[in-house]
């Protein structure tokens, strides 16, 4: 039966509310996975009837919702009200499903701790002196502690992935313009896809089938080929399974747990074979070359004058913009601003934005050549698992470097999906699996049969009687 | 990059920046171009540019009116409005 059948009809019940209510008033205040909470509000914009009848799901606050606050975790979007909601929020409601509130992040997606969020900061379900990872880290820790069966986040880079790995849930990056980005505050835009957080395969592959789809109000979004999810799972089977090899730098933890984990798919019958990525070593630095330049147009929209956060004080228009854009965004932000405009910059763009989109093009290629030989690759998410708050953690420089894994799928616009693989030292470990465009079912497949031996732990936080 | 390159840029990017900042990105912004170098050992003489990785050809559509009838919504998030105009400080 489906996991997600306790969930059913949870929220159109008002006893069942109440509940419902009580137990996250337990839990979120040592978890800060909410930046806005507020399930009664969330009701009047779902359909009373559909499959996803009353159940509660969260969505990162970089995803418009009408009526709730839209702030991507920066002071410049302070106290601005979405007015219109995502399309993949809509579909989700359409179908019953109910948002709850508000989910925690990295400032505009940027960073892998959610520490950047000018907020709050959101802990690891596991261990909460730890991150739950970033971007999405408030939708990976409330998935993870049982307050929703799942949540709406953004990858760009990894933002999904990483912290659905340090949090022991599965989280999707599906292939790029399949789910529409109507809604989505736009980071780099050759990047962001809509993913998802989920406590199982089954909720993800759900999900997954409610949110996809063309959308006239996304002009990158695209309707795959009939053949790709025609007959879903009963057409293709994978069969080899390639795994990355090389000097990969892991945690020795993490390096356990990916031996373990070849040795758990072998068992399950499916051929490994080694695979070198001969572009694994630019990934991150093409990776950011292109975020920080398409974020650095982005951000360009947040001027104080409209809506968001405006100086107390401001002699002209000139110096208003200067003042909000300088009071209103964070260290990290201003880092990749500045970045992105300086290889953007006339008598630079050779160097590095064209040659970073160049590269790209080498990264593509070069996985078009492994999916010749195999079906799927494995890879490691992220060389550590959660790290510690502060000082004690990774600094922003090391947290860049380790995104080497999971940039790869959003430069080439495959589908990967994080999913848990175990504990190490008690805390959960997460690798991924990447597919050729379209073939998000066949993650489905062999996450589905590597739970089968290999089930999601559950953090002790969680409590929940519904997941 | 040095100094007066970074000030430069952050002009560029409409951002107001104190001594300290600077200095506490200066070393950032360095760290991250030297990371950057590592493109140049690729030879991208035959690579043609991926903007994006599905999309191929421009998308047009037609140019119908699409009348959003809720403005008072997006004047609610304006900082400070008098009478339906939205405040800001004089140009002149």
């Amino acid at each position: 039966m489906s996991s997600m059948t306790r969930w059913i009809g949870l929220l159109s019940d008002p006893k069942n509310l109440e509940t419902y209510q009580r137990y996250v008033e337990t839990i979120e205040p040592k978890i800060g996975a909410f930046l806005e909470f507020d399930p009664r509000r969330g009701l009047t914009e779902s359909s009373a009837e559909g499959p996803l009848k009353g159940v509660p799901f969260a969505v990162k606050d970089i995803l418009a919702v009408k009526g709730f606050r839209l702030t991507c975790g920066s002071r410049i979007l302070e106290g601005f009200v979405s007015p219109y909601t995502a399309t993949a929020v809509e579909k989700l409601q359409q179908a019953g499903a109910v948002v709850v509130g508000k989910t925690n992040m990295d400032e505009f997606g940027m960073g892998s701790s959610s520490d950047t969020s000018f907020y709050k900061r959101t802990n690891n379900p596991w261990d909460l002196d730890r991150v739950a990872g970033g971007s999405s880290g408030g939708s990976a820790a409330a998935v993870a502690c049982g307050l929703v069966p799942f949540a709406l986040g953004s990858d760009t880079g990894g933002s999904v992935r990483q912290p659905a790995a340090f949090c022991g849930i599965y989280g999707l990056k599906p292939t790029y313009g399949v789910v529409s980005r109507y809604g989505l505050v736009a980071y780099a835009s050759s990047l962001d896809v809509v993913g998802i957080c989920a406590s199982t395969v089954e909720i993800t592959a759900e999900m997954f089938t409610h949110i996809r789809g063309k959308d006239d109000r996304d002009q990158t979004s695209v309707e795959p080929p009939v053949k790709a999810w025609g007959n879903e799972g009963a057409e293709r089977q994978v069969r080899r399974i390639g795994v990355v090899t090389g000097n990969l730098g892991l945690e020795a933890g993490v390096e356990r747990a990916y031996k373990t984990t070849q040795e758990v798919l072998r068992s399950l019958g499916y051929e490994i074979e080694p695979v070198e990525l001969s572009m694994l070593e630019y990934y991150a630095p093409v990776y950011y070359t292109i975020a920080m330049a398409e974020a650095s147009a982005n951000l360009a929209r947040y001027t104080g004058i409209r809506y968001g956060y405006r100086p107390e004080y401001a002699e002209n228009p000139e110096e208003l913009v200067r003042k909000a854009r300088s009071e209103g965004f964070g260290d990290e932000v201003k880092l990749r601003i500045l970045l992105g405009t300086y290889v953007l910059r006339s008598g630079f763009q050779d160097q590095y934005y064209q040659r970073a989109q160049r590269i790209r093009t080498a990264i593509r290629k070069d996985f078009d050549r492994v999916f010749h030989e195999v079906d799927v690759i494995l890879s490691p998410v992220f060389p550590t698992q959660a790290f510690r708050h502060g000082a004690e953690g990774l600094d922003p420089f090391q947290q860049k470097v380790a995104d080497r894994f999971t940039t790869a799928a959003n430069l080439a616009g495959i589908p990967a999906l994080s999913f848990p693989a175990g504990l190490e030292g008690g805390l959960p470990v997460g690798f991924q699996l990447m597919a050729p465009v379209f073939a998000e079912d066949l993650l489905f497949q062999v996450a589905r049969r590597f739970a089968g031996v290999v089930p999601p732990p559950k953090a002790p936080t969680n409590t929940s009687p519904w997941s | 990059m040095d100094l007066q390159e970074l000030r430069i840029t952050a002009a560029l990017a409409y951002l107001e920046l104190d001594e300290e900042e600077y200095e506490k990105l200066e070393g950032a912004v360095d760290q991250m171009l030297q990371y950057f170098s590592k493109m140049m050992e690729v030879d991208v003489s035959d690579l043609p540019p991926t903007t994006h990785a599905l999309v191929r050809e421009n998308r047009t559509r037609p140019d119908d009116v699409l009348p959003f009838t809720d403005t008072d919504s997006l004047l609610e998030n304006a900082p400070e409005t008098e009478a339906r105009f939205i405040v800001i400080p004089n140009i002149l």
